[in-house]
């Protein structure tokens, strides 16, 4: 396979952090990204399906319950393929640590629980670089769900409803995202993610993934 | 009933490819009549027209929004959408599908465009071997004048996006010429019935319907 599993050779730093909804991913990055900034370091944040060019059709589609596991698929392609060529790149290039809310990593775990083919996934996604640092958010699918669904019902896609596993949205929920953890849990070692455990409180997570962006940093000449 | 085509549903896929302004449009509609004629079921599908992303596409164009990679996920999104929701239902319901079109278009494009072509045909891996391909073979000159005449040159035809020439018409030229050439390479791979796009619109016509026909007497649909 393509870049993904070769190391960039870009001034800049890519860390990602992947795992399913209510692990906590992004408060941990959100207090990353203030943390960095606050000690003078160049950031760039960018977040799963928040491309101008196609965010707004895939939510649409989304709303409609219209997208077929391919097109749901090759949609989050093209949001990825934007900020990958728009936003990733150049900002890699000019020197930015660049945080990422979800990563290429999304795609392979959603759409192969979706039942897209695992090789053909990975090779839609070959262009995307490799991150310096990877970090998976495990967390149960039930706690994710007592976390994400106290006020509301589970939105169609999120619950897998397109999948027919359970005319209950919060037992497809747990099927569903069980299946996206197996997932992931398989890229752990393909991929060498780092795992970490969600349950863990918000100070030690911040602790952990501030040794080991340090570590990365120092690989590169950065002292942070 | 076995199915014996080679899309592996029931219904046949023919599809019409060629470059821009080749008469893709012209034969459909004669052969889509003549289809219709003989009492079979015919559906027509053109490229870029599902009812989801088209519009994003266009849009994008227009502002020129697009990279090379979302150029291409973009179309493959289209082909998808089309594929699930209007072409393979109508192949499993027994239907003549006609397209203008395939995934050969996105594979000439996408590697003038600097894809690779392995990238580029994994997206489609999954499209249903079409049972009859025709391909409009047309030289550049005529198509230059064709188009010209009609539409105009437009931005992505000339393949401005990709930087050949800054000149509308060197450009054109320039891209239509290097989609000819994976059109050229992909002839003999994909099984095309090349037909000369310079002969009259009758007399092409006159070849399709009956290859098509040659495919029916085989009581491949009976």
């Amino acid at each position: 396979m393509g870049r993904l599993t070769e190391k960039h050779n870009l001034k800049g730093t890519l860390v990602c952090v992947e795992g399913i909804d209510g692990s906590g991913k992004s408060t941990q990055l959100a207090l990353l990204r203030d943390w960095l900034k606050s000690i003078g370091q160049d950031v760039i944040f960018t977040e799963w399906n928040s491309s101008e060019l196609i965010c707004q059709t895939t939510k649409l589609a989304k709303k409609k319950n219209l997208l077929s596991p391919r097109t749901f698929s090759l949609l989050h392609a093209v949001d990825f393929a934007d900020r990958a060529k728009q936003v990733i790149a150049p900002a890699l290039k000019a020197g930015f640590i660049v945080l990422a809310d979800r990563y290429a990593y999304t795609a392979f775990a959603r759409d192969v629980a979706r039942g897209v083919d695992a090789q053909w996934v990975r090779k839609v996604y070959d262009f995307a670089y490799r991150p310096d640092l990877a970090i998976y958010f495990d967390i149960d699918p039930k706690t994710s769900l007592e976390r994400i669904c106290f006020n509301r019902t589970p939105k169609f896609y999120e619950a897998g409803m397109d999948l027919k596993l359970s005319n209950d949205p919060y037992e497809s929920y747990m099927i569903f995202q069980g299946r996206v953890i197996d997932e992931y849990k398989k890229m752990v070692d393909e991929f060498g993610l780092v795992q970490l455990n969600a349950m863990d409180s918000i100070h030690s997570k911040q602790v952990k993934i501030r040794e080991m962006l340090r570590k990365v940093l120092l690989e590169k000449g950065i002292e942070v | 009933m076995t199915v014996k085509s080679k899309n592996g549903y029931e219904g046949l896929l023919i599809v019409i490819e060629g470059t821009d302004g080749s008469g893709k449009s012209t034969q459909l509609e004669l052969l889509k009549k003549s289809i219709q004629d003989k009492s079979y079921g015919v559906m027509v599908s053109e490229w870029k027209t599902s009812r989801l992303i088209a519009n994003v596409i266009d849009d994008a164009k227009e502002r020129n929004l697009l990279n090379a990679t979302t150029y291409s996920l973009l179309y493959a999104a289209d082909f998808a959408d089309r594929l699930e929701n209007q072409i393979i239902p109508a192949l499993k319901s027994g239907f003549i599908v006609l397209l203008d079109r395939y995934f050969y278009t996105a594979l000439a494009r996408d590697v003038v465009r600097g894809q690779c072509i392995e990238w580029v045909k994994n997206l489609y891996e999954y499209a249903p071997e079409p049972d009859l391909v025709f391909y409009l073979d047309m030289p550049v000159d005529v198509l230059l004048k064709r188009i010209i005449g009609t539409t105009g040159l437009n931005y992505y035809e000339s393949g401005r996006d990709v930087g050949f020439s800054t000149d509308f018409y060197k450009s054109f030229e320039i891209y239509q010429n290097k989609c000819l050439e994976q059109y050229n390479a992909m002839k003999s791979e994909y099984n095309f019935i090349s037909i000369d796009g310079t002969k009259s619109i009758p007399e092409i016509h006159e070849i399709m319907n009956a290859e098509v026909q040659k495919l029916l007497d085989s009581g491949i649909l009976a």
